[in-house]
């Protein structure tokens, strides 16, 4: 998939030849490359949100504690936010009646790996980055999402060492739902903000 | 070193433009808003990317109206600053 | 001076395109780029600043024009011939 010629063509060989020679000077290693894709792919998953969001909406005490301090927060449920180059600061950041939370990096793609796995190619677009900010009830319309107009935004910028991840308002009808099943209704879009859940 | 800002500061944010990397968006250059919370205490990225020292300095969130960012806007805006690119403007209550 | 990358309030990109059912990476030769960055970090080649700014360093008009990952690529060879790992005829394939 993906680019057939081009550019592209060319720099897979580049890419190729220039990991050839980082290993012959013994800086990468394949057992090394993989292991760093496994943490990245196979790990880091947007159901480890949803399963956060889930606890919380189930358990007062734990959205409490998640919303204080979410790093201390997430071992109740196995989880951190290692696995990448360093060990990050989560912030998890409530929607309420009043306000919707949606998060960017206006400056690269800054993103809470870890807990929604890797990032779409839209939100890492300069598409997203530029006009979130500014018009942030624009973008959400462009994912069809007609926010109540009562209802004010904070947009979160990722410029430093803190990822932010959403905690999206339970859906009204779902008091029968488990713990399970409750986390099968929160999508990635949900957790970044450009969707209701 | 402890924290120059706490949570509910008025603070204005730097209005350089400076040659090297950092991570204060032109957006938010000598703009006005409000300390929202301490992040915790990082190396200044303007510095670790020149190869220079860098102490770890706070974080603070801060939250900007949109209007103040843009002209126009009905949201908020929270930024993730470094001290250096911050300075104080107001404090309310007592010192 | 302001960079490409702090597009932050910009106006004029075009509306936002999402992809259903996006793979975290399209070709084989993305995985392998993010693989050799996390590699070369962790061995201390660079750090992430640095890696960061030598994305921001791109021309505009490239920057604009790359991928994702093209720009990772773009940012490691600037940094392993800029440190002196690899040299510059290395890293183009020449």
């Amino acid at each position: 998939m993906g680019d057939h010629g081009g550019p592209a063509h060319g720099l897979a060989a580049r890419v190729r030849r220039v990991e050839a020679l980082l290993e012959r000077r013994g800086l990468v290693g394949a057992a090394e490359l993989d292991r760093a894709l496994e943490a990245y792919l196979a790990r880091a998953t947007p159901a480890n949100g949803a399963r956060l969001v889930a606890r919380a909406w189930l358990d007062e005490g734990f959205r409490s504690r998640l919303l204080a301090d979410a790093g201390a927060a997430l071992p109740e449920l196995g989880l951190s936010t290692g696995g990448g180059i360093a060990e990050q600061r989560l912030k998890v950041v409530a929607n309420t009646e009043d306000t919707h939370n949606v998060i960017v990096c206006t400056l690269c793609s800054c993103y809470p790996v870890a807990l929604l796995g890797p990032s779409p190619t839209w939100y890492k677009s300069e598409s997203y980055r530029s006009r979130v900010v500014r018009d942030p009830r624009g973008v959400l319309r462009e994912f069809g999402f007609a926010l109540d107009q009562d209802v004010e935004i904070t947009v979160w910028d990722a410029t430093a060492e803190s990822r932010y991840m959403v905690l999206p308002r339970r859906p009204a009808g779902t008091g029968d739902l488990g713990e399970a099943g409750l986390a099968a209704l929160v999508t990635r879009n949900g957790l970044i903000g450009v969707a209701p859940v | 070193m402890a924290e120059r800002f706490r949570p509910g500061d008025r603070v204005l944010t730097s209005p350089a433009d400076p040659a090297h990397h950092t991570r204060l968006p032109r957006y938010a250059r000598g703009a006005a808003g409000t300390v929202v919370e301490v992040e915790g205490r990082y190396p200044l990225p303007d510095d670790r990317s020149r190869g220079l020292p860098a102490e770890a300095e706070p974080v603070y969130a801060v939250r900007f109206p949109a209007a103040g960012l843009f002209g126009a806007g009905d949201h908020q805006v929270v930024l993730a600053l470094w001290e250096s690119y911050l300075r104080l403007e107001g404090r309310s209550g007592r010192g | 001076m302001s960079r490409i990358n702090d597009v932050g309030g910009m106006d004029g990109f075009p509306p936002v395109e999402q992809e259903a059912g996006e793979p975290p990476f399209h070709a084989d030769w993305e995985a392998h780029v993010f693989a050799i960055n996390r590699a070369l970090i962790g061995q201390g080649v660079y750090n992430l600043d640095e890696f960061r700014d030598a994305i921001e360093r791109m021309p505009p008009q490239e920057y604009l024009a790359a991928s994702y990952y093209e720009r990772w690529f773009h940012a490691i060879t600037t940094l392993l011939v800029d440190k002196g790992v690899l040299t510059a005829q290395e890293v183009s394939g020449g």
